[in-house]
């Protein structure tokens, strides 16, 4: 839980080391392009982290993104309705999602396993629908939620900020919220309790499939373009974003403040290689480098304070 | 036991009329992912090739795209399928060698095609000389530019010889260029998202850039979105390969050009081979496809969709 300041201030690190390092850094602009970067993986990572934190998992948040931006694609080609777009992206990310919490909560499939399943159906069912083709070129009203602006900002940034807002002022001011909170640290004692762990489980999963559905709308304004792999290079970012950001993988702690400080961090760290024009065969080595020293710092601050 | 195979086999070789002698050749076609069209046209062209010699195929492809485990399981299943002979195309050279190396001990011709696959007895290798390809490109632009100005490279995967070969016929080009200076080279694995953001980044630090160039098609086009987005759409943008929907960006003036590199001639070139190989004719140990340089001026012949293409003429035996 007390992992976010220390993950502040090794985002803080990272960035005060950039913007001594190359001058293309702390600009304003540089900010923003590296906040709407995050966006779209805050957003993936953002329900996954209610769900982990309600003591679950869902691989399946890459494969969703996927097929609800191939879905929303087709929607559009098959009417020229930005708004059938929207619905598709939303109503298919939610059914995914709703589809793990059935599993988890009512099958009593391990989540691992049942998001697994679902990883590889969406996935099938997203190379089936485009079979090998590119679905591309959507108009403005769509292209604006990844590229627009709104007071100077990226629309994406408005969104991932909206997002952040309301998914902690549900987990931490309402009784829905808590509840998910206590069915992740003890779910028999939440279930003795009275708490509806099982409707609690089918919200988060159900919230983590719309999350990809408001993702593959921002992915399709960003990227102009949809095909069966889009997601893939997503799952495991969203997965670390969610822990770096301190949440646990066992339940029951964390926030979605994390999550945005663990996707800012991440993406810092391909912004700033980018930057300095590190070579390509050193990206891999370089990026874990940092991940652990984020991590490791923590964890020797924390020693030093005990 | 083995007489009975003997007498099985004999039965169908006589059953079969001399025409109908394909109907043992199953030809296993190897190829990376269902997602990029590239590799779509290539078993179109292969499936063309192979019906036009009445031989069947059957693909195998990694569910997950360029998975490295999948691949090679699906290398071990066609060891055990003993097909008649093999279209191969590693996802991970190195990786994927002694299965390769098995599955030709066992006795299956393979014709590599696509990117080389490293060093072992292929009947033939069929691809395209990505070095050169990458060389070309890159001239195009620098004299599009007219010899002068900076320029930033997105490079497919390091690692992958068809990656590594074409960044080094950039560098070479550039080389060659002396007024030609680049700003950055960085990856952005043959993919449109990180391609994207690569390139925002970049734009970050180089308020001028002069020109792209991008090691294959999804990353330009990932670029000219960014490039777009920021008010740079005039930046000239230079890829390789030639999907269709690049092919419409070169047409509406996004892409300046693109280095053709053709897998739906590949896959026909592979598949004629391994074919006559399999039918007793010498083939040519190595086919090098010639790659256009496709622009605006002559895009049309691109934009024909795969399945309505033809396989060139059958390259002639040795």
């Amino acid at each position: 839980m007390n992992a976010l300041p220390a993950r502040i201030g090794a985002l803080l690190l990272l960035a005060l080391a950039l913007s001594l390092a190359t001058e293309g850094f702390a600009t304003a602009t540089n900010l923003l392009n590296v906040l709407r970067q995050a966006s779209l993986l805050f957003l993936v990572a953002s329900g996954l982290t209610l769900v982990i934190i309600g003591g679950g998992l869902d691989l399946s948040v890459a494969a969703n993104l996927t097929l609800s931006a191939c879905t929303a694609a087709l929607a559009f080609k098959a009417t020229g309705s930005v708004a059938a777009a929207v619905a598709t992206a939303l109503g298919c990310g939610l059914a995914v999602g709703l589809l793990n919490g059935l599993l988890v909560a009512v099958v009593r499939v391990p989540a691992f396993l049942a998001t697994y399943g679902t990883l590889w159906i969406a996935s099938g069912a997203a190379y089936w629908l485009m079979a090998g083709r590119v679905v591309y070129g959507f108009p403005p009203a769509l292209r604006g939620l990844g590229t627009g602006f709104v007071l100077g900002v990226p629309t994406p940034v408005w969104i991932m900020l909206a997002v952040a807002v309301a998914g902690g002022a549900f987990l931490f001011l309402s009784a829905a919220g808590r509840e998910v909170f206590f069915t992740g640290a003890n779910e028999e004692a939440a279930r003795l309790s009275g708490i509806p762990v099982r409707r609690r489980r089918i919200l988060v999963y159900g919230l983590s499939g719309l999350m990809c559905g408001v993702a593959a709308l921002v992915y399709l304004g960003r990227v102009n373009a949809a095909e069966a792999g889009l997601g893939d290079p997503l799952l495991l970012p969203a997965v670390a974003a969610v822990l770096i950001g301190g949440t646990s993988l066992f339940g029951g702690a964390g926030g979605l403040a994390g999550t945005l400080v663990g996707a800012l961090i991440l993406t810092t760290v391909t912004n700033g290689l980018n930057l300095l024009d590190v070579g390509a065969a050193w990206h891999p080595f370089v990026t874990g480098t940092i991940i652990l020293a984020a991590l490791g710092a923590d964890a020797l601050l924390a020693r030093r304070g005990a | 036991m083995r007489r009975v195979t003997a007498a099985l086999v004999l039965a169908t070789m006589l059953a079969a009329p001399p025409t109908a002698r394909a109907a043992d050749e199953t030809i296993a076609a190897f190829s990376k992912n269902q997602v990029d069209p590239h590799f779509e046209g290539l078993r179109i062209g292969v499936d063309q090739a192979a019906a036009a010699l009445g031989a069947t195929v059957r693909h195998y492809v990694p569910t997950r795209p360029n998975n490295i485990a999948e691949a090679t399981s699906q290398l071990e299943d066609v060891v055990a399928a003993h097909p008649a002979a093999a279209l191969f195309m590693a996802v991970d050279a190195r990786a994927q060698l002694p299965g390769v190396q098995r599955l030709i001990a066992s006795g299956v011709p393979v014709v590599n095609y696509n990117d080389r696959a490293g060093d072992a007895p292929f009947v033939s290798y069929v691809g395209q000389d990505d070095f050169a390809l990458g060389k070309a490109i890159a001239l195009h632009l620098f004299d599009h530019l007219g010899g002068r100005g900076g320029v930033v490279i997105l490079e497919g995967v390091r690692g992958s010889t068809t990656g590594d070969d074409r960044r080094r016929g950039f560098e070479a080009a550039a080389r060659e260029r002396p007024g030609i200076r680049i700003l950055a080279s960085q990856p952005a694995n043959f993919q449109r998202l990180p391609a994207l953001q690569a390139m925002e980044n970049i734009m970050q630090r180089y308020p001028r850039i002069d020109g792209v160039i991008a090691a294959a098609d999804a990353m330009a086009l990932g670029a000219v979105e960014a490039l777009a987005a920021a008010g740079r759409a005039n930046v000239p943008v230079v890829s390789i390969n030639g999907v269709p929907e690049a092919v419409e960006a070169v047409r509406d003036g996004r892409i300046l050009a693109i280095a053709e590199f053709n897998g739906f001639r590949i896959g026909c070139v592979a598949a004629n081979l391994a074919i006559r190989h399999l039918r007793g004719e010498n083939v040519p140990r190595e086919v090098l496809l010639p790659g256009a340089i496709i622009t605006r001026a002559n895009m049309a012949e691109w934009l024909v969709p795969f399945a309505q293409r033809r396989c060139p003429p059958p390259i002639p035996a040795t």
